[in-house]
């Protein structure tokens, strides 16, 4: 059962490592895009007026 | 101290760049709307950054290394089981699907449509209660890490929890939620940096085959140095380590977190469609594993460490030994990242629970007070207002409360406060349509018993005599449910009888 565990425990320790990583890079590279476009979409609602 | 001229200067230049990307997205708010949820315009990568930069915060960082020190790898568990709940809520929809849909703020908001204003002025105050009492910990955790990791006097702990919730509260109180969004960006980046480099230069310190012997030995007793581990290292099921009852109370627990948590709600209501909120919590779920993994393995590391060094030196504790490990194997300019990752981690922590707490204060507990609602200016002050009193207590509440044991059982049973009770009302709400108001008075009140019977009696007797953080965490859930059916059966047989007579 230890053995188990063991084995467990090192995947989940590499895996989150690697995952980790993974998204750094993904979520880094789209995630500025979304703030781009999100300052892009609240410019052009606020130019067109104050809020009903 | 610790730290040299390039640690200094890595952490002053993170501080400039946050708080700059904080204040560069205050003139956009132009109402509650936008200051609360973002005017609900948050897209999937950003909702991913913003929710495991919110939900992984310096405390979380200190608390599963306590857990990692105290009980090895078992203690990463609660992580596993935290990410099986966000991947089955996102996969199913489960209470968060049909929530976006309603378009309430806050989840009392919802309440209101379902059991009237009543309930959700007092769930409002069981969500504030809970959420504050939690979070009134994490400057006294958080400035513990940085007085231990940097080697300042101990009495700068106040001065450098003053001075973060200062720059947090500065770009909160002006940008709000989209300041919130751009800056938990930044800090996912960097915290995702820090503890990337942090693992492998521990793994590469210590040795991964090393740091699993060493703690076996310390679990069998055959260590030289006499070092003893009293939980089993890797089996969270031994009677030893965390235990069956624990692991289904934290199975639960869990589920409602993800469901229930307001600040993790909140990236919900600030998602812009019901498929968006899903994907990132799919996408978002293995990141929990990490978020307890990475942590628990600089714990088990400090206690090997220190086992093999003759010991924790004196003023360290198990809370403590991590921050001092690292100061001791990170070599200069890492540690001056490692240590703008954790303030990342922190301040992202702080100021989406600073804004939450606010909103559900403004949006349930005082709007409903107001015969007319005031005009949007007002309310948007009011709500910046709100965020600044609560900087205030957390100040106050972070210096003058002192945490005895394990801050993980403390975090779980103040937020079981209302948890419990929250979770049964929103999944009555949602699918019983036989619940009534009676019921949801019902479950508020007999689920905050446990977990307020926990911090009052485990704060006046002796360690034997405390209750079991698995008790009065399972025992709020059981109550919660039981005032549900019992409050609504009784109120709808009272409806009957009013009717016919």
């Amino acid at each position: 059962m230890t053995y188990f565990f063991v084995f467990f425990w090192t995947a989940m320790i590499f895996g989150s490592i690697a995952w980790f990583a993974a998204l750094l890079f993904y979520v880094g590279a789209k995630g500025g895009r979304e703030i781009v476009k999100l300052r892009r979409d609240l410019r052009e609602r606020n130019d067109k007026g104050p809020p009903a | 101290m610790t730290l040299s001229l390039i640690d200094i200067l890595i952490v002053g230049l993170y501080l400039l760049v946050c708080m700059g990307a904080g204040l560069w997205m205050r003139r956009f708010v132009r109402g509650v709307e936008d200051f609360a949820v973002a005017g609900r315009e948050m897209d999937l990568n950003l909702g991913i950054a913003s929710l495991a930069a919110t939900e992984l915060g310096l405390v979380t960082v200190m608390y599963t290394a306590q857990l990692g020190y105290e009980k090895g790898f078992a203690g990463a568990t609660v992580g596993v089981l935290m990410a099986g709940a966000m991947y089955f809520v996102g996969r199913t929809g489960f209470v968060i699907g049909p929530l976006r849909r309603s378009g309430v703020m806050t989840i009392p908001e919802l309440f209101q449509q379902r059991f009237g204003t009543q309930v959700r002025w007092l769930a409002g105050l069981f969500v504030v209660l809970g959420g504050v009492l939690n979070m009134g910990v994490f400057l006294r955790v958080g400035g513990e890490f940085l007085v231990h990791v940097t080697g300042l006097p101990v009495y700068w702990l106040e001065l450098i929890m003053i001075g973060l919730l200062a720059i947090v509260l500065l770009y909160t109180v002006l940008g709000g939620m989209l300041s919130v969004l751009v800056t938990d960006y930044l800090q996912f980046l960097i915290m995702s940096v820090g503890l990337v480099i942090t693992s492998m230069l521990v793994i590469r310190d210590i040795g991964w085959n090393t740091l699993m012997g060493q703690l076996w030995m310390s679990w069998d007793g055959t260590r030289a140095d006499g070092a003893r581990l009293a939980s089993h290292p890797f089996n969270p099921f031994h009677p030893t380590s965390l235990g069956w009852g624990y692991l289904l109370w934290q199975a639960l627990f869990q589920v409602a977190v993800v469901t229930t948590w307001q600040t993790q709600i909140t990236r919900v209501l600030c998602a812009k469609n019901e498929e968006t909120a899903k994907s990132m919590y799919r996408r978002a779920s293995f990141y929990f594993v990490g978020r307890f993994a990475l942590p628990v393995l600089f714990g088990a590391a400090a206690f090997a460490y220190f086992a093999s060094h003759g010991g924790l030196a004196s003023g360290l504790d198990s809370r403590t030994a991590m921050p001092a490990y690292l100061a001791a194997i990170l070599p200069a300019g890492i540690l001056g990242l490692v240590i703008a990752a954790m303030l990342a981690a922190e301040m992202s922590t702080d100021s989406g629970y600073l804004l939450t707490w606010a909103t559900v204060i403004y949006n349930d507990l005082l709007m409903p007070c107001f015969k007319k609602p005031p005009a949007p200016r007002t309310r948007l002050l009011l709500t910046r207002l709100l965020v600044c009193a609560i900087g205030v207590f957390l100040v106050f509440y972070g210096l003058l409360y002192e945490l005895k044991g394990n801050v993980w059982d403390y975090l779980a049973v103040t937020g079981n406060i209302y948890l419990a009770s929250v979770f049964t009302l929103l999944v009555a709400a949602l699918y019983w349509p036989r619940a009534n108001r009676y019921g949801a008075c019902a479950a508020l009140v007999l689920g905050a018993i446990g977990p307020l019977t926990f911090l009052i009696v485990n704060a006046r007797v002796d360690a034997a005599h405390q209750i079991a953080p698995e008790i009065a965490g399972a025992s709020s859930f059981a109550l919660a449910f039981l005032g549900m059916f019992a409050g609504s059966w009784l109120g709808s047989s009272r409806a009957v009888a009013r009717a016919s007579s």
